[in-house]
């Protein structure tokens, strides 16, 4: 595995308030892998995400970034590199237009007028928001204001992209064009890593998912390993993604993620 | 117990031109579960909204045709009597807090002040509510420390300690956790068991075809479907739509699976592991015969 | 920080007094000087207030507030007692700085005053919940809507600036600076500014309609779940209180007559 294009952490541990330890000492590797970080809420997911953002700061441990220690590096400086779309769409959307919002994350970062315009344009058609670029983005649903913000976070053309719950209140169409962007995203080879509650969604598109529970990691692997696992999942107060559920009810030995892949096993085995 | 009557609704937001409603028509008896399914914009919300009244006593704008809950015209009536007939809860729990109350308990109360409901009734009626919807542990906490399946409980309960015959849930659970998630539909379960009517606005198809005793299949304004969830699932125009069926029916549509004696596809995980056990037998009776 | 409010519970007899007392206790302190025409009895009043504080437990809390106008009263007394006009008497000198007796009497006389009104608002803001006293005036009948206006101020402000954390968070996370010189603050502030609002505004309105279907515009009488506290020692209270502003009228006008 490339050094260079991973994130790693290193006995990780964190604290807002010195008797409440938030996360108990995390070691892992974030590689190019699409990944999925899953668990109830307060198991420390958002906290984990601020960190690689630099918005919080180690108690003690490190992150390093392409081999070098974050903890060196300003927040603006890392969001050249780490880009994370925030779950409400309402805390970062402060332009009249579509494009000009989508734009204000490439300008910030240091890209020139056009490099920023060509980038928000990219974004703005992976996302399907072409034809809004001059609209308010308080005048469309919020649904479509998300798409707003991952395309502006897109835009910044980093290497790693965090998203934080893509998938609350999005439709099956929007949930689909989220799916898209992800798998461009991996082709692109750049790393995509996010923070859900959708497990379907998560079988369907995500290389890779990471339990977390009371601040540690309780499950990592690959998304069919991992949701095997049905007493530890619950563990965390998880379920499995329903097509998995399908599989355990029928006493079946392989763990499927998809419709398409139970579909197709199951097809296999008519015609014997 | 109430009964829905919906008659040629039809609903323009101010200042816009385009109908949100457009000429709906259902009648739904007292004690269903009806699940609303459409894509984002199709009306889901409005029309909740409409059945609440909220629209168009709230909202104002232009509003044609009918809905009677029971003997009560809602565009006729003020909201603040509605309220004690119809409950509607929110997607977000945080702005469902009136934020002018220290405790839970107090906050329960807040809808029974306004409504004028004498002190020992309303003691009773949020004591029922908080243990109905399980939450009289946190009756003394601050209601912004509770997490997010437990303030939507709590709001839950505000609404019902109101005694409303008619509930109306518009996306519940798209802001909470799993655990969130399963707290309310389990809460939302047992309100059903009290023979209280309940509207319920999802994009979890799989729940929505566990609860329902019928669904509305909306597009654009319109009453595209109401039927049972067996029924609106194995339709093969919901792409069309915007919608998508149960994980379940997606794999029993692909593999022609259908329920024994229907023409209909399983919905749920029971039944899909149902029909999956007949086939089996079926493959081993061949086999052997 | 869930709420804004500066009440702790202590179980103190000022905790079981109503509302309605104590304000009664701050128009007292602040009539009876008028009244009498005298600056003894603000005093008195002072010493009451801070009997009552030490023994409601609270008194910790008043020493910022105190700690600040104890700063500004100082220099009015400096100010006054060096260069008040018709300054002709001087009492205290400290090598050539001299200060006069005109000029420290005036300057007594305002922090008399001073310190009398935030002791007596300490002792009823400090021992007194928010949504009592707001109770109370509802049921005097005070609009319940506007009632609603004051006493979810004390709430929604600290979820505001939860919510101020997290935008600042997600436009530093674009790459913008919000720290440092004039001119990168004045940058970063619309957009911190313009989503605070927005969300506010969003929230507002969902909240305005969760009000709504919990009755909130109901016309008839509200009824309460709390109890009014009211009882013997207030009714007690009060009336002592308006005897001391009667005499303290009457002792204005015995003087009066002896002159």
């Amino acid at each position: 595995m490339d050094d260079k294009k991973c994130l790693s952490m290193n006995d990780l541990h964190f604290s807002y308030t010195p008797n409440e330890e938030i996360l108990k000492g995390m070691t892992l590797e974030i590689d190019e892998r699409s990944t999925a970080i899953i668990g109830q809420n307060g198991a420390g997911k958002t906290t984990f995400v601020k960190l690689l953002k630099g918005l919080l700061r180690p108690t003690s441990g490190t992150i390093q970034f392409e081999g070098k220690d974050l903890s060196e590096f300003t927040v603006a400086q890392i969001a050249r590199h780490i880009g994370m779309v925030f779950q409400n769409p309402n805390d970062q959307i402060f332009k009249n237009k579509v494009i000009d919002e989508i734009m204000f994350g490439p300008l910030k970062i240091g890209m020139s007028e056009q490099e920023a315009m060509d980038s928000a344009n990219e974004a703005m058609e992976m996302l399907g928001l072409t034809e809004l670029k001059d609209e308010n983005p308080y005048d469309l649903g919020l649904s479509t204001r998300k798409l707003v913000a991952i395309a502006s976070i897109l835009a910044m053309k980093t290497q790693v992209i965090i998203l934080d719950e893509p998938t609350i209140a999005q439709d099956y169409a929007g949930k689909e064009k989220i799916k898209e962007v992800i798998r461009r995203l991996r082709q692109q080879n750049r790393t995509v890593i996010t923070i859900i509650h959708d497990m379907d969604f998560v079988a369907d598109t995500f290389e890779r998912a990471i339990v977390f529970a009371n601040g540690k990691v309780i499950l990592d692997g690959t998304t069919r390993e991992v949701f095997a696992q049905k007493e530890v999942l619950e563990q965390a107060y998880l379920e499995q993604p329903n097509v998995t559920k399908l599989c355990y009810g029928l006493g079946y030995d392989k763990v499927f993620l998809t419709t398409d892949e139970f579909i197709q096993e199951a097809q296999k085995q008519i015609e014997r | 117990m109430a009964g829905i009557i919906v008659k040629n609704i039809k609903y323009k937001y101010p200042a816009t031109d385009r109908l949100a409603l457009d000429d709906i028509s259902f009648t739904v008896e007292p004690g269903e579960f009806i699940g609303i399914i459409g894509r984002n914009g199709s009306g889901k919300s409005t029309l909740c909204q409409a059945i609440a009244g909220l629209v168009p006593n709230f909202y104002k704008g232009a509003y044609g045709g009918s809905i009677l809950v029971d003997d009560l015209v809602v565009k006729d009536t003020e909201i603040s009597d509605l309220c004690k007939r119809v409950g509607i809860v929110f997607q977000n729990p945080f702005n469902q807090v009136t934020g002018s109350k220290m405790t839970v308990y107090e906050e329960i109360a807040f809808g029974l002040e306004n409504l004028g409901i004498p002190k020992p009734e309303m003691i009773q009626r949020i004591d029922d509510a908080m243990e109905l919807l399980d939450i009289s542990r946190f009756k003394d906490r601050n209601p912004f420390d509770l997490s997010g399946g437990q303030m939507q409980r709590m709001a839950i309960a505000s609404i019902i300690a109101m005694k409303p015959d008619v509930m109306i849930l518009d996306e519940p659970t798209s802001q909470l956790d799993p655990q969130g998630r399963e707290e309310v539909f389990q809460a939302v379960h047992k309100l059903s068991q009290q023979g209280i009517t309940i509207f319920m606005v999802e994009h979890n198809m799989e729940k929505i075809a566990e609860y329902s005793s019928r669904v509305i299949l909306l597009d654009d304004g319109k009453l595209v479907a109401l039927d049972t969830p067996g029924k609106i699932f194995s339709r093969m125009d919901l792409p069309e739509y915007g919608v998508t069926e149960p994980a379940f029916t997606t794999i029993c549509k692909g593999l022609h699976l259908k329920c024994k004696n229907t023409d209909e596809y399983p919905v749920t995980l029971k039944e899909a592991e149902e029909v999956f056990r007949v086939y089996q037998s079926q493959k081993e009776e061949n086999r052997n015969g | 920080m869930k709420s804004i409010s500066l009440y702790e519970e202590k179980g103190s007899m000022l905790n079981r007094l109503g509302p309605e007392s104590k304000i009664l206790y701050i128009i007292a302190a602040l009539l009876s000087p008028m009244l009498a025409g005298t600056k003894w009895v603000g005093f008195g009043f002072i010493i009451c207030s801070v009997i009552l504080l030490v023994q409601s437990r609270v008194i910790k809390k008043t020493i910022p507030i105190l700690g600040v106008s104890g700063f500004i009263l100082l220099t009015v007394v400096i100010i006054q007692g060096l260069f008040r006009e018709g300054n002709v008497t001087p009492v205290l000198s400290l090598g050539k700085v001299i200060f006069y007796q005109e000029g420290l009497l005036f300057a007594w006389g305002i922090v008399i005053n001073v310190l009398n009104i935030l002791l007596c608002f300490c002792v009823l803001i400090l021992t007194t919940k928010p949504s009592d006293m707001v109770e109370n005036f509802v049921r005097h009948g005070f609009s319940p809507r506007l009632g609603y206006a004051v006493i979810s101020v004390f709430q929604i402000i600290p979820q505001m600036t939860e919510t101020m954390a997290t935008i600042t968070d997600a436009q530093r996370s674009r790459g913008m600076e919000t720290e440092g010189n004039l001119m990168v603050r004045i940058k970063a502030f619309i957009p911190l500014i313009s989503p605070v609002v927005m969300s506010s505004l969003i929230n507002t309105k969902e909240r305005a309609l969760a009000l709504e279907v919990r009755g909130f515009n109901a016309t008839n009488k509200k009824t309460f779940l709390n109890d009014q506290k009211r009882n013997a020692a207030d009714r007690y209270i009060e009336w002592s209180l308006i005897v001391v502003m009667i005499l303290a009228l009457v002792w204005r006008i015995l003087k009066w007559q002896v002159l």
